[in-house]
């Protein structure tokens, strides 16, 4: 008889298989695993184009094609599962963006074809720019090398109650009744009508599929188990979850469906909205602990959404529960890819903070990561907003924070390339007849200061015109007022925080400490041989070694640290100044998501040793070889640093083996550096505890351990899926911590 | 204000002594350990290590080294100046963690070690040694947490032909420690051909059993480390292997037979 432990190794195999496929099907990418399995053979969507630009946009365009794609995704049941559902495609893939397309549209000459036929006048794009143009940003976007956030999906998060209580037949009711309430937006309620009836039928798909596999099921507890499924697929199909295990497959489904639409990770907080359902089932002894781990291990294999757990209510009561034990406890037996947040703040259970970092130790898969309650709430409130919304928003991002089904902050969709920035400054200063590091960062803060107009510029059309051009249809569901007002989320969110990122904080403050040193305090060179050095890419490898030299930022007390600060204050005192129009505001904070490597092609030489095209630093980390002994609390200090204080974070990004087993006072030290973190300032700590030799042996030949799992920025994926350009810098991180 | 000589600094060390520490290396020795893993710290005088694979053929030396091939090791520093360093970490010391002033040979600067203790004392922050004990300064060692010492091999000969000193006195002055009342971590480098027999450490674990305030016993396998370091200071050593994890197994599981020798917990309780 199959144990669950059995069952959750066939499920870690089968993982692993369809790792390897993916790779095979996508090629590398940088990305999140997303818990996609493959496309069966034959897949083939044509997607609907409706507009002349190319691509499809608007209520219509986004409804038929999330209706074809969900339509053309087959049930996906694993009788080792006791949840079924899986995506494999989205629709995005159909919408031009070079930057996600995977090789097997690029090899699928049909698609192609039609993708860049005559259907369409011009390769697919995301956003409908006939329609709404904004020509006029391109030019400084493209000088500031800006992402303004236009084109940008989902990144918000939905409030899971809404869905829970209801169910997807209490979602059509509330649809049907509220299409009586606002007759003019009868498109919009077609739409969302049309979106949850594909998901059912998604469902109804899988129940067909279990009723035919159980007959053949021999073995008599899995097919016992498939008769369970099919009844809990049967009762969620149109109903709302009652049991754990409905609420499980009910958010699986949900997830799927979401996914599809726009790749959005944004789960809940998985605790405390499953914890009524655990509650009840156990005191109806219908449920054990090893089963509740069992469902929870198999809802995060189905999708790694970013769940936050553990954390405070607004009253400071510490909402940690015996579930969120067994969710750690889940996530450790099945050991993949998942994003889990731990929300520390001053009251936590210090026991529950202990398991989680021997979580960390057991699986060595990078999960969990820790967000500081202090800092986040704290600094959210300094927006405006009260406490209690404060406490409400979590962690269900890469690097961010959102208020479920309340907020549209953009977040992690907009960036400032500050290096490129500074390049800009460096050139004009070439013109000043007297040139100095004060007035150079003088004309770094103006070109800033229009960088981030052109931001704001960006942020606004987005917001006045996604809801025509992509709105969110599923998401739209289970956020408030959506259905009630007949309008998209972007429309009627009670909150517009828009997070602004900035990338290149360590190559900046480096630059800027290697001229003040070198140039002016040292003399040791001019301006004129900085010039040379920059134009040339450093072809004299002296100077470049002079300036590549000097102290870097997170080596503690340096002139890059203190610049590292200055370029923080300068930051967000700009992000947070920027004019905004209906209530909406600019929030600033530091990090560059998997975009180092494609920033960097975008910078020339840098004064601080950084040659041309090379990747830009990561987020708000330090430069490699900031010190010589890589001290980890050097660079949590420099981190906590440099905290934005708005409620968006600055992360620190860690990468280390410890070389200490739990024994050995591995556990206490980490939690000490998490400890100490938070309390200078921290606000996210994304912590790959890594084995170096597994991890530079999959360097050479990732085949060897296609299991392993790093994070790579805020989201973890796998290690073999990685291109080896982004599998090096991974690396390099790594042995920076040795 | 005392001046002491540094050798270096470095931060978030997690193997020498509990939890997350600030380790200060200090310059000279009065030991020759032919496998010294800091053999930097041996001189009492500042250094230049050369590493010519990172030379840049500049020629420019006179002008200042800066593609890391000539690296001065040897700065000259009072208690105030190092403290700055350390306080920088004090969040992440917590209740375990600390500085650990090592070398070179710590006691071998006993003045300025002192300063440096008891300026850890003032700010509440732990503090243990790292020490051969080859000397002995009550005063320095009744302000210290924790002493770590080596028992590098209990044959006297072996221990003056490769250290070029005798044990007695470093046994006579663990023993004098011992009777002070300071904590202690006993350490022995394991150096294949030289004490990696059991032998030793059935010796050795005789005279730990003597100790009363012994915290617990390590067997810390070599490693090459200070080979590089060596060749760049233009010194000449012996070569060793470094000993196979199964002899390391081997030589624990039989320490581990020696009975308790200190337990799992160096640090003051």
């Amino acid at each position: 008889m199959l144990t669950y432990k059995d069952r959750l190794a066939a499920m870690r195999r089968t993982k692993i298989e369809h790792t390897l496929q993916k790779r095979a099907q996508n090629g590398y990418t940088d990305l999140d695993d997303f818990g996609t399995v493959p496309l069966p053979d034959g897949y083939y969507v044509e997607p609907c184009y409706n507009s002349e630009n190319g691509s499809f946009y608007g209520l219509d365009g986004m409804c038929e094609n999330f209706c074809r794609v969900i339509g053309a995704h087959p049930a996906y049941v694993d009788p080792m599962e006791m949840l079924c559902g899986r995506w494999r495609d989205m629709l995005v893939n159909y919408r031009g963006d070079i930057h996600y397309m995977p090789d097997w549209i690029k090899k699928n000459e049909r698609l192609r074809n039609f993708m860049s036929s005559g259907v369409t006048a011009q390769w697919s794009k995301r956003w409908d720019e006939k329609t709404y143009p904004y020509d006029e940003l391109k030019p400084l976007q493209k000088k500031y090398n800006l992402t303004t956030g236009i084109d940008g999906d989902a990144h918000f998060a939905c409030d899971y109650r809404i869905g829970l209580s209801l169910g997807f037949g209490g979602l059509l009711e509330k649809i049907r009744y509220y299409r009586t309430v606002n007759p003019d937006k009868q498109a919009f309620y077609d739409a969302e009508e049309r979106v949850v009836l594909a998901i059912v039928a998604f469902i109804d798909r899988h129940i067909e599929a279990i009723r035919e596999m159980i007959p053949a099921e021999e073995r008599p507890e899995l097919r016992e188990s498939l008769q369970t499924m099919l009844c809990v697929c049967e009762n969620v199909r149109m109903g709302a979850p009652k049991t754990f295990h409905e609420a499980c497959q009910w958010v699986a489904f949900f997830n799927c469906a979401a996914r599809i639409y726009t790749r959005d990770g944004a789960g809940f907080q998985l605790d405390t909205l499953l914890l009524p359902y655990y509650e009840a089932d156990v005191a109806a002894g219908r449920l054990d602990d090893e089963t509740a781990k069992f469902l929870i291990a198999n809802l995060l294999l189905i999708d790694p959404h970013y769940y936050q757990i553990s954390g405070v209510d607004e009253n400071d009561r510490d909402l940690t529960n015996h579930l969120s034990y067994l969710i750690l406890d889940g996530a450790d037996a099945i050991n993949i890819s998942c994003n889990l947040t731990v929300r520390v703040h001053d009251n936590c259970d210090p026991a529950f903070l202990r398991h989680a970092v021997a979580c960390l130790f057991r699986n060595k898969n990078g999960f969990p990561r820790f967000c500081c309650d202090k800092t986040l709430c704290e600094g959210y409130m300094r927006n405006g907003v009260d406490r209690s919304v404060a406490r409400e928003r979590i962690a269900v991002g890469c690097n961010w924070m959102c208020v479920p089904g309340r907020e549209f902050p953009m977040n992690d969709t907009v960036k400032v390339n500050i290096a490129k920035v500074l390049e800009v400054a460096l050139e004009e200063l070439r013109y000043v007849p007297e040139p100095s590091v004060e007035s150079l960062y003088g004309l770094f803060e103006m070109h800033l200061q229009i960088a981030l107009d052109v931001i704001a510029k960006g942020v606004n059309h987005h917001l006045d015109h996604v809801h025509a051009v992509t709105p969110e249809l599923v998401m739209n569901l289970m956020f408030h007022h959506c259905l009630e007002e007949g309008k998209d989320a972007s429309e009627c969110a009670e909150l517009f925080t828009v997070g602004v990122d900035g990338a290149g904080l360590a190559v900046v403050a480096d630059s800027l400490a290697a001229i003040e040193q070198r140039i002016e305090r040292e003399k040791k060179l001019d301006w004129g041989v900085l010039y040379e050095a920059l134009d040339t890419d450093f072809a004299d490898q002296r100077v470049h070694d002079i300036m590549a030299s000097v102290p870097k930022y997170c080596s503690g007390g340096s002139l890059a640290d203190a610049w590292a600060k200055r370029l923080t204050e300068t930051f967000a005192r700009a992000v947070k100044a920027q004019p905004m129009p209906k209530g909406r505001q600019l929030i600033p904070g530091w990090f560059s998501w998997a975009r180092s490597i494609e920033y960097g092609a975008a910078v020339g030489t840098m004064p601080n040793g950084r040659r041309r095209a090379e990747p830009l630093s990561h987020g708000a980390n330090p430069n490699p070889h900031f010190r010589k002994d890589g001290a980890v609390t050097a660079q949590s200090e420099g981190i906590a640093s440099v905290q934005c204080g708005y409620g968006n974070t600055a992360p620190l990004q860690l990468e280390f083996d410890p070389k200490l087993t739990e024994e050995e006072g591995g556990i206490d030290v980490v939690l000490q550096l998490i400890r100490a973190h938070f309390e200078q300032g921290g606000t996210l700590i994304n912590i790959n505890i890594l084995d170096g030799e597994k991890l530079l042996e999959a360097n050479e030949n990732p085949n060897l351990h296609p299991d392993l799992v790093v994070r790579v920025t805020g989201f973890t994926a796998y290690f073999a899926s990685l291109s080896p350009k982004f599998r090096q810098l991974v690396v390099d991180r790594f042995l920076e911590g040795m | 204000m005392i001046k002491g000589l540094v050798a270096d600094i470095e931060r978030f060390s997690t193997h020498d002594g509990p939890g997350i520490r600030t380790v200060v290396f200090l310059k000279g020795c009065p030991l020759r350990c032919a496998w010294c893993h800091n053999p930097e710290c041996i001189s009492y005088e500042p250094q230049e290590l050369f590493y010519p694979e990172r030379c840049i053929g500049c020629g420019k030396c006179a002008e200042g080294c800066y593609s890391g091939a000539r690296v001065m090791c040897g700065r000259e520093m009072c208690a105030e100046e190092v403290m700055e360093e350390v306080l920088r970490d004090r969040a992440y010391y917590g209740q375990i963690g600390g500085v650990t002033v090592s070398g070179g040979e710590p006691l071998a600067q006993p003045a300025f070690t002192r300063e440096l203790i008891e300026a850890c004392r003032r700010e509440g922050i732990s503090v243990a040694i790292e020490s051969s004990m080859i000397r002995y300064d009550e005063e320095l060692l009744s302000g210290i947490d924790l002493l770590m010492a080596d028992i590098k091999v209990m044959d006297d000969g072996l221990h003056r032909t490769y250290t070029g000193v005798s044990n007695r006195r470093i046994l006579e002055n663990l023993r004098r420690a011992d009777a002070l009342g300071v904590p202690m971590l006993i350490r022995t480098p394991i150096i294949p051909g030289v004490n990696d027999t059991q032998k030793n450490i059935a010796e050795t674990a005789d005279f730990l059993r003597t100790l009363r305030h012994l915290r617990g016993y390590e067997l810390l396998p070599y490693h090459p480390l200070g080979q590089s370091k060596a060749e760049a200071l233009g010194l000449c050593r012996p070569a060793f292997s470094v000993p196979t994890k199964e002899k390391m197994e081997e030589l624990r599981t039989y320490a581990d037979l020696q009975g308790s020798l200190g337990g799992n917990a160096p640090h003051k309780n």
